[in-house]
């Protein structure tokens, strides 16, 4: 029987971020806006919800007086986003 | 980029995945400054310790030659900080090809304290692990002329086994112009090329 599809990760923003997030140690709210092409509130509004369900972490600083936003991907996210891949391979077998 | 699931297919989902990954591919040029830095300084030290030794009667001297090194760290380390301050990700393969820098100065570091223990004949030992990093380097940024100067590195660590004290650091010096300045340079063109 196949797998349902996680569906906190099965939407394109939150997957690409997820996915850019998978290959870096941690990525800036600026790279993940300008790599997946979406709004800046869009972009808040996905990483609020993943950061909701412990996916991601996301850390606000200041680089010098400029407020800075950093993301890294947990191990629950790892995890989650391993598991999406294995159903997407089942899914595609079928 | 939408943020709707209903019509995302396995192979749509997969397919953006694969193209995600392929966005955040590092930027191989970053790392050319480093080298072109270290390059030159110790290309300079190694000809100068052998010029010294060999022309001149102040040998006693060349030695002092390699507190250049000591400025560079600065250097590198002020730069290292600037490029972390302006680059907007931090890759698994930056943190790993850090690591593998680090590990060669660590391993390096008592040859160069040390060297008067095994007469000087330092070039036979530092340049296996520089020829490691930076081969390792050349796999980690998929750049072929950082192979050849690792693999530059190895042979040159070898031939000075085979010659006098005074020798290996004209060894180390043309080792160095071969292992670090070409592919410096070859990747700066690169990252210009790129810009």
């Amino acid at each position: 029987m196949l797998r349902e599809l996680d569906p906190l990760l099965h939407s394109q923003l939150r997957l690409g971020i997820m996915s850019l997030l998978m290959n870096a140690e941690s990525a800036e709210f600026t790279y993940l806006k300008e790599k997946t092409n979406a709004t800046a509130g869009n972009v808040s509004v996905q990483l609020d919800k993943l950061s909701e369900a412990g996916y991601i972490i996301v850390e606000k600083s200041f680089n010098g007086k400029k407020p800075l936003t950093t993301c890294r991907i947990t191990k629950k996210g790892i995890k989650a986003f391993e598991e999406y891949v294995n159903s997407l391979k089942d899914y595609i077998k079928k | 980029m939408e943020t709707k699931n209903d019509n995302l297919s396995p192979q749509q989902s997969l397919d953006l995945i694969a193209s995600m990954i392929n966005q955040a591919k590092g930027n191989v040029g970053r790392s050319s400054f480093y080298f072109l830095l270290w390059g030159w300084l110790i290309a300079f030290c190694n000809f100068g310790m052998y010029i010294v030794l060999t022309f001149t009667d102040y040998g006693e001297y060349a030695p002092s030659v390699w507190l250049l090194c000591i400025p560079a760290w600065a250097i590198s380390a002020m730069y290292g900080r600037r490029e972390s301050k302006t680059k907007m990700v931090q890759t698994h393969l930056d943190r790993i090809s850090m690591w593998v820098w680090i590990c060669m100065a660590i391993v390096i570091t008592p040859a160069w304290v040390f060297g008067g223990k095994i007469n000087w004949m330092m070039n036979a030992i530092i340049l296996m692990p520089v020829g490691a990093a930076t081969f390792l380097s050349g796999i980690i940024v998929r750049f072929n002329p950082l192979l050849a100067g690792g693999v530059v590195f190895w042979i040159s660590g070898i031939a000075c086994y085979f010659v006098n004290s005074t020798d290996q650091y004209l060894i180390g010096g043309i080792a160095m112009i071969f292992g670090y300045l070409v592919p410096g340079y070859m990747l700066r063109n690169q990252k210009e090329n790129h810009a």
